[in-house]
């Protein structure tokens, strides 16, 4: 079971089972300190442990992110370069 | 919002720094084997790749490439005594709270009111490197985790990826 913020990377790589949360990177079960939202997340991933029945299945979750967010590379892509 | 269009950012970025072409991992299938039991008598363990380490261990490196470095992270871990070391992601959040990434303590809540049976003994943290190197992962690294997982009797694996 993959937990996944990015869908086209976890779509090509086709693990047997993927839940997507369009969150941010980093930000997977949610917000710092923010208990009841990743109690909710996990149990809605452990739940597709059972549910998911077709390989390859995504699951995505309506959890919606409170402001927009975009790509963020990391310093590391900045200092060297790959 | 939309989600992120990472496969084609990422070709872009690669494209604009002079590099030739990303060789993406596409698997047209997948296997599934299917939980042996009920989720409430499941034993499960997580992996996060996100460059953390427990204070009684060396940090990853933050620029690692091809680090195939895998941590067995006793699963009662406090959410206190954990570092990250990745240059890769936005880690602020999970800095001051593991649980944004990596929900141990969440994890063990929902084995308490019975919705899994149990917490295994360890998770994992690794496989953090921007990983180049295919078939060292594929036919070494994950057949090795694999039999750690089932000599601890694990029935269902969570992967969080960053």
């Amino acid at each position: 079971m993959i937990v996944s913020t990015g869908r086209d990377l976890s779509a090509q790589v086709k693990p047997p089972r993927t839940v997507f949360v369009n969150f941010p990177m980093g930000n997977t079960f949610g917000k710092a300190f923010d208990a009841s939202q990743q109690r909710a997340i996990l149990r809605d991933v452990l739940a597709a442990l059972e549910s998911i029945t077709a390989a390859g299945e995504i699951i995505d979750l309506a959890y919606k992110w409170h402001e927009e967010f975009g790509m963020n590379l990391g310093a590391g892509y900045q200092a060297k370069s790959d | 919002m939309e989600s992120i269009a990472y496969v084609s950012r990422l070709n872009e970025f690669y494209r604009s720094q002079g590099f030739p072409p990303y060789r993406w991992t596409v698997n047209e299938t997948a296997p599934l084997t299917r939980l042996a039991k009920p989720l409430n008598r499941c034993r499960i363990a997580m992996l996060t790749s996100g460059g953390v380490s427990r204070h009684d261990a060396p940090r990853f490196d933050p620029l690692a490439r091809n680090d195939l470095r895998l941590d067995a992270i006793d699963a009662d871990t406090s959410p206190h005594f954990f570092a990250i070391s990745d240059s890769y992601y936005n880690h602020q959040d999970a800095d001051r709270d593991i649980n944004c990434i990596f929900p141990i303590e969440r994890l063990r809540e929902l084995a308490s009111d019975g919705t899994i049976g149990e917490v295994a003994p360890h998770h994992y943290s690794g496989f953090m490197g921007r990983t180049y190197i295919r078939s060292a992962v594929v036919n070494e690294a994950a057949p090795r985790l694999a039999a750690q997982l089932r000599d601890e009797s694990v029935d269902a694996f969570v992967l969080v990826p960053a």
